[in-house]
């Protein structure tokens, strides 16, 4: 055991040390002198290879040296092949022993590729043996397994050999990080799903959960087992699409959100939108003004494009060249109309997880269930627990998944900031899901316990949104997407911030009683609302201030803060 | 079972109050030894040490104790034909060095001391074909060079000069299953080229291309019971890696995912009360070591990105040194230390510095 603590070393001792120091630190210095003056003269000679090895014996990290070296070999390689060869073999044991002394060097280690390369004959064989030899000693020396999978590569190794080696050093010790990343790498390539790019193939993808369930069930506080069981419960990748279609008459704009944020001011990525069949040529903007990628943008219609109050008008938005569209009838008399994807019929949210087929998530369920049993305080089961009921039923599951939090937040308390964030999301998702079992356009999530708000992008449509009583801090930007956004309720936070009110172009009621807005500059983003007609502030500092009102209706001349 | 937990012990008497002006006399004398054993023996990355050295004391509010003069004199020396930037007089130029010397130019708001379009030249040459970059002409490729490369040139506005889609490509080829970012495609996640990686998608305005959630969760557990942070699973404790995974969390907008009080008393636990200065972590070390402790008589520390030797001691020891310093205040800068001056977690230079270049750097909030 190392116990480093500062040890006070009597004056003697000290000036012993000091000696010895002055002693080294000569040497070193007559040493780099002498390579210095070898390279500036350009004597490219056996003394030169000498010197620097003596260095870099002692530090292996100084690269100029290394850079010397291999321009002195590069320097032979015109006449002096053979003695080239032999230096080059004999820089394999050198490098051996400078990466015994220290086996993280990044300098000593890319000089050793170098060398392998430029020889002639190299035995990636046994290269392969030296790595396997330096991972027994360290096996989570990243330096080494990328020097590893570089020799793999020159070897013509199967990823199969490979695969076995994870394998072999998993069973040995299950806490081997490292080689559990490396299968993550193996397995798509080896079994690749067909479906699916980047994900393994559903035989081998049921060994793997076999695997880690050992791991987990042997030592159930292993975190490289649950992370690596986290990536077989997958993510497929979220698809490009128009996820909605919203016009409004009296704001003549047109507003298209996506599945993922997009830059449609990038060529590739641009959308066209027709007017009853018309390309118009459309002005794309972020609703924050800000971003280069959104999930959410809008162009502005000029007047007079959906007059007509006997006509209906066909807004069609066409994108990646046709390939994805979507469309929204504005019938006559309408002020407004939309088309949107629904959040249940895209497994929105179990997105999260992989749509693997649910007889093995809920196999995968049940063992950690009864893991749980076994370890009631265990948090990497408790979260697995959570997480896999979201996708299999998250409104069935509601109140089980909430009493499991709960007890991650008592065992865990160092991430707190995580569960409660995740809590939060969960949260936001089953209101989304209410609504729109409802059909509504109506947000309730008072009193939900939320620190942050989340999947404002499917928020588009809102047109009352109830936060009060929650924990936020903050009215995220992000919360731009909410362009139909009329009334907000967020009193009983702990608000300081409320940039996400800036440029909501028809909200018209914002309560924000009991928060902590001290400030009349914090109050700012409200002169944007152009169409704001209360405001209520009781109970934040800023109340408090001399003249506050008639500041307030100086910031605010077009509404009447109550 | 497992591994027994990697996590260092706190002793109730452990510094817990921040020594501003001991970290400033600490910097201040380091540069004044200049005969020192350590000094000499870590010329082949002084550029870097000067970058952390002024750094750290400009967040201390004390920068006026540097001497800019013969800094800006040393700079001079150190750019090569190519335009690349070496760690000192007669060292071979370097990505990482040529960082270095254009963090330092711009706090001291003195760029045009070196050749500025040359230093563009240099980093677009060393871009290859897969969009990634070799840290110098000799190809090393690495996660660390393409954040080397893009935050240069954003502190020169020159973003511009390369080939920005393939090297974004590249960056997030580097990504793996639990959303982090190792070296190269296929490497092992490492706080440390996290913290490079998500500091590229940052600088690049990509932010959103990263799983901020997996990725925050993964960064979160490298929270230990000491309150430190490791740099991967199963390590112990560090002072710089708490900066790392620290700062991506904030660009992430996900600071709040670790318990802030408890890293905040690690920090400050790694201070020497007697000589001013932050060590990689405090005393007690309870499971196994991770570094080498050489029996030979030079040490190490093995700190992302740089192999740092550190001492000629017989005995292992509280041992304090720049590095650490400036990752040390930087860290609880970022918790929000008033006594300190707010740092930027892309660049890790003061906030203030930043502003002047009008940079702007997207977060996630
Ligand atoms: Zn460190």
């Amino acid at each position: 055991m190392h116990g480093r603590v500062k040890v006070k070393t009597s004056a003697e001792q000290a000036e012993t040390k000091r000696k010895e120091r002055e002693k080294k630190l000569k040497l070193y210095q007559v040493a780099s002198a002498a390579a210095a003056s070898k390279r500036a003269n350009g004597e490219f000679d056996k003394e030169a290879l000498e010197i620097t090895q003596n260095i870099l014996e002692q530090n292996p990290d100084i690269a100029s040296l290394w850079n010397f070296r291999r321009e002195i070999l590069l320097f032979w390689e015109k006449d002096r092949q053979e003695e080239v060869q032999e230096v080059l073999s004999l820089e394999l044991p050198f490098l051996e022993s400078c990466l015994r002394v220290n086996p993280k060097s990044y300098g000593a280690w890319h000089h050793r590729a170098w060398v392998l390369v430029h020889a002639k004959h190299t035995d990636w064989a046994k290269e392969l043996r030296l790595c396997g030899a330096f991972l027994q000693k360290d096996e989570r020396n990243f330096h080494c397994w990328d020097h590893r999978r570089f020799v793999v590569q020159h070897a013509g190794i199967p990823d199969t050999d490979e695969l076995e080696y994870t394998s072999q050093l998993i069973s040995t010790n299950f806490s081997n990080y490292s080689a559990w990343h490396y299968r993550s790498c193996l397995l798509p390539r080896i079994y690749p799903d067909p479906e699916q790019k980047g994900r393994v193939a559903e035989d081998q993808l049921l060994k793997e959960y076999e695997l880690a369930q050992n791991a987990f069930f042997t030592d159930p506080s292993d975190q490289s087992a649950w992370f690596y069981h986290r990536w077989l419960l997958g993510r497929a990748e979220i698809e490009d699409a128009i996820t909605c279609v919203y016009v409004s008459k009296p704001l003549q704009t047109v507003l298209v959100s996506f599945s993922k944020p997009v830059n449609l001011r990038n060529e590739e990525d641009e959308a066209v939108l027709f007017v009853d069949s018309r390309p118009f040529p459309s002005k794309w903007q972020v609703p924050d003004k800000r971003s280069t990628f959104s999930h959410v943008w809008v162009c502005k219609l000029p007047p007079g494009l959906l007059e007509g109050e006997t006509l209906q008008h066909c807004l069609h938005v066409s994108w990646k060249d046709g390939r994805l569209k979507k469309e929204c009838l504005l019938y006559p008399g309408s002020k407004e109309s939309w088309c949107q994807d629904s959040a249940t019929d895209q497994k929105l949210f179990s997105l999260e997880l992989s749509i693997e087929k649910s007889s093995v998530l809920r196999a995968e369920m049940d063992s950690c269930r009864q893991l749980l049993d076994l370890e009631p305080e265990n948090k990497w089961c408790l979260l697995t627990c959570i997480l896999l009921s979201r996708v299999l039923d998250p409104l069935g599951h509601a109140s089980k998944t909430l009493t499991w939090f709960k007890k991650l937040l008592a065992v865990d308390p160092l991430r707190t900031g995580y569960y409660k964030d995740l809590r939060s999301k969960y949260q936001v998702e089953d209101g989304l899901l209410c609504m729109e079992y409802a059909e509504t356009r109506v947000l309730h999530l008072a009193r939900k316990e939320l620190t942050s708000l989340f999947h404002l992008d499917l928020m588009v449509l809102v047109t009352h949104l109830d936060v009060s009583g929650n924990c936020l801090h903050v009215l995220p930007l992000a919360m731009s997407c909410l362009q139909c956004l009329q009334v907000l309720h967020a009193d009983d936070n702990e608000i300081e911030d409320i940039e996400g009110v800036r440029n909501l172009p028809v909200l018209q009621d914002v309560c924000l009683k009991n928060n902590r807005l001290a400030h009349l500059s914090q109050l700012q983003p409200l002169t944007s609302c152009c169409r704001l007609v209360s405001v209520e502030l009781g109970g934040n500092l800023v109340e408090n201030l001399p003249d506050f009102y008639t500041h307030l209706h100086e910031l605010l001349t077009h509404t009447r803060p109550v | 079972m497992g591994a027994p937990l990697n996590d260092v012990h706190i002793k109730t008497d452990a510094p817990s109050t921040l020594f501003l002006d001991k970290h400033a006399d600490y910097i201040a004398s380091y540069s004044a030894k200049k005969d020192d054993y350590e000094y000499c023996m870590t010329e082949y990355l002084r550029m870097s040490g000067v970058y952390w050295g002024i750094t750290a004391m400009d967040l201390t509010g004390s920068l006026t104790r540097m001497d800019r003069e013969s800094i800006l004199e040393f700079m001079r020396h150190c750019q090569h034909d190519c335009g690349g930037i070496g760690a000192s007089q007669g060292h071979d130029p370097h990505l990482l060095y040529t960082l270095s010397a254009v963090q330092i130019l711009t706090l001291f708001d003195n760029l045009n001391t070196i050749d500025l379009e040359k230093v563009v030249e240099y980093i677009r040459s060393l871009q290859q074909k897969d969009g990634s970059f070799a840290g110098d002409k000799w190809g090393e490729v690495d996660t660390r060079f393409s954040f080397c490369a893009v935050a240069t040139l954003a502190l020169l506005g020159r973003l511009d000069a390369i080939r920005m889609e393939e090297a974004v490509t590249f960056v997030l080829s580097c990504m793996n299953f639990d959303g982090g970012f190792g070296c190269r495609p296929g490497s092992e996640s490492h706080a440390g080229q996290v913290y490079c990686c998500v500091g590229f998608l940052t600088i690049v305005g990509r932010l959103h291309l990263v799983n901020a959630d997996l990725l925050g969760w993964w960064l979160c557990e490298r929270q230990l019971p000491s309150g430190g942070l490791n740099g991967r699973p199963e390590k112990l404790p560090d002072v710089c890696y708490s900066w790392w995974v620290l700062a991506s969390l904030r660009m992430l907008g996900r600071l709040c995912w670790i318990d802030s009080k408890r890293l905040r008393t690690f920090i400050l636990a790694c201070q020497d009360e007697e000589t001013g200065g932050f060590a990689d972590r405090p005393g007690d070390v309870v499971g196994a070591v991770d570094c080498i402790r050489s029996k030979t008589t030079i040490q190490y520390k093995n700190c992302f990105p740089y192999l740092y030797i550190y001492s000629y001691l017989s005995k292992p020891c509280l041992q304090v040194d720049l590095f650490h310093t400036l990752f040390g205040l930087a860290g609880l800068s970022l918790l929000g230390e008033t006594q300190l001056k707010p740092v930027n977690p892309v660049l890790c230079l003061p906030e203030e510095t930043i502003q002047r270049l009008g940079l702007h750097l997207q977060l996630l909030n």
